[in-house]
C-alpha cells in the first residue's frame, strides 16, 4: 500500500501498525509521530493501524524563535 | 544602605528562573555561534520548533543538550488551533516538557497571531494539562479570554516577528500591564535593540523572548550579552521605582548658599555644612 510520509509518497507492505512502519522507517531519535493530523505517544504505536493513504508525519527538533 | 533583589525571580507556571530573558535558537550562522550566544545570555528558556525529520535533527539536538538550558518548544507555522495541539502533544513527548510557546499565526504578511484560533487552541491545551504561554497581540478582550481559559502567563508581540522595529503600540502594552498586574507578561517578537528590552522591562512586563535581534546581529555573542544586561538594568530600574517626571525644570544642585547671588544667605563660619547636614 502507499502512505505519505512527511509529505512523500512511500511503498509499504500492507497490514501495518505504526510500530512496525517506524521500524521499517528507521527514523533517527528522538522523533515524535503524528498520523492523519493526531498525535500518537510511543505507548500506542503498536495499537494504531495503517491504512493505504494514511499521512505520517515524523518530527524532530529544530532551531525556533 | 542599599537595595539588593537577589530572590528576584521570573516564575512561569511554578518554574523558578534566575534570568528574564528567553532567546530563540534560529538563524545563527553555526551551532558555535547559537552556542556561545546561550552562553553569553544565560537566558532562562531556549526557544526550540518541531520540524519534518532531516538530516540535522540529531545534531540540533545533541547541540541543545550541550547547550543545557530549560527548552521552550513552540507551534511556529501552524495556521490552525488543531495543528497547534497536534504539534504541542508532540513537543511534549519529545522535550518532555509541559510548557508551551503556543502561536497560531493569522496572516502571512505579519506572522499576527489568529486571535479566534490562539483561544481555542489556549482553551484545549490548558484542558490537556499544558502550560500555555500564548503569543499574542497587547488586544486586552483576547489577553482577557486567554487568562479566562486558564493561561497563567501572555506572550504579547512587540511588533511582528523578526522586524525589529521595538514597541509599535507602547500605550497599549502598557495598558495592559497596568490591568494584568499579577500575571507574568512576556514581551515576544518585534525587539530590535536591547534599549527596546530595556524599556519593556522599566514598563514592568516580567521578561523578553527575542532571538533575530541576537542571531542577525553582526556580533551576536556580543549583542545576546548586550540584551542579558539591558534586561537585568531595565527590571532593576523597574523595582527601583523611577521618578515621576516633572513638567519644569528642578535644579539639582542645590540652591542654598549659591555664591554671587543677590540674596545668598550669608553664613556664619563653618555653619554651611552644618545646614546641609541637617536638611
Amino acid at each position: 500500500m502507499f502512505v505519505i510520509v512527511n509529505g512523500h509518497e512511500l511503498l509499504v507492505p500492507d497490514q501495518q501498525t505504526l510500530r512496525e512502519l517506524l521500524s521499517l522507517l528507521s527514523p533517527t531519535a528522538p522523533f515524535a509521530v503524528a498520523h492523519n493530523e493526531e498525535f500518537v505517544s510511543q505507548a500506542n504505536y503498536g495499537e494504531r493501524r495503517i491504512c493505504p493513504g494514511d499521512r505520517i508525519d515524523v518530527v524532530s527538533p529544530m532551531a525556533g524563535g | 544602605m542599599q537595595s539588593c533583589h537577589t530572590e528576584d525571580h521570573l516564575t512561569l507556571y511554578g518554574h523558578r528562573f534566575t534570568s528574564r530573558l528567553l532567546l530563540g535558537t534560529a538563524r545563527y550562522e553555526s551551532p558555535r555561534q547559537l552556542l556561545d550566544a546561550t552562553l553569553a545570555a544565560e537566558p532562562a528558556l531556549l526557544t526550540v520548533s518541531l520540524r519534518r525529520q532531516a538530516a540535522a535533527g540529531q545534531t540540533f539536538w545533541d547541540l541543545l543538550r550541550k547547550a543545557g538550558r530549560p527548552l521552550l518548544p513552540n507551534t511556529a507555522g501552524c495556521l490552525t488551533a488543531q495543528d497547534a495541539v497536534t504539534t504541542a502533544c508532540m513537543a511534549r513527548e519529545l522535550f518532555e516538557t509541559s510548557l508551551i510557546k503556543l502561536e497560531v499565526i493569522g496572516d502571512d504578511a505579519n506572522l499576527q497571531p489568529d486571535p479566534f484560533g490562539l483561544i481555542e487552541a489556549a482553551t484545549e491545551l490548558v484542558k490537556l494539562g499544558f502550560h500555555v504561554l500564548p503569543y499574542c497581540t497587547e488586544d486586552w478582550v483576547v489577553c482577557k479570554r486567554l487568562l479566562d481559559c486558564g493561561c497563567e502567563a501572555l506572550m504579547p508581540w512587540a511588533a511582528p516577528i523578526g522586524t525589529g522595529q521595538g514597541p509599535r503600540n507602547p500605550a497599549g502594552l502598557r495598558e495592559l500591564r497596568k490591568r494584568i498586574p499579577d500575571v507574568p507578561l512576556i514581551v515576544d517578537a518585534g525587539l530590535g535593540l536591547p534599549s527596546h528590552a530595556c524599556q519593556v522591562m522599566e514598563w514592568g512586563f516580567d521578561g523578553v523572548l527575542l532571538n533575530t535581534a541576537v542571531s542577525r546581529a553582526s556580533d551576536p555573542i556580543r549583542m545576546a550579552k548586550a540584551f542579558a544586561d539591558s534586561v537585568r538594568a531595565g527590571r532593576g530600574a523597574f523595582l527601583a521605582v523611577p521618578m515621576v517626571a516633572q513638567e519644569l525644570a528642578v535644579p539639582s544642585t542645590p540652591e542654598f548658599g549659591r555664591p554671587f547671588a543677590p540674596d545668598s544667605v550669608v553664613m556664619a563660619s563653618g555653619s554651611l555644612m552644618s545646614e546641609f547636614v541637617k536638611s
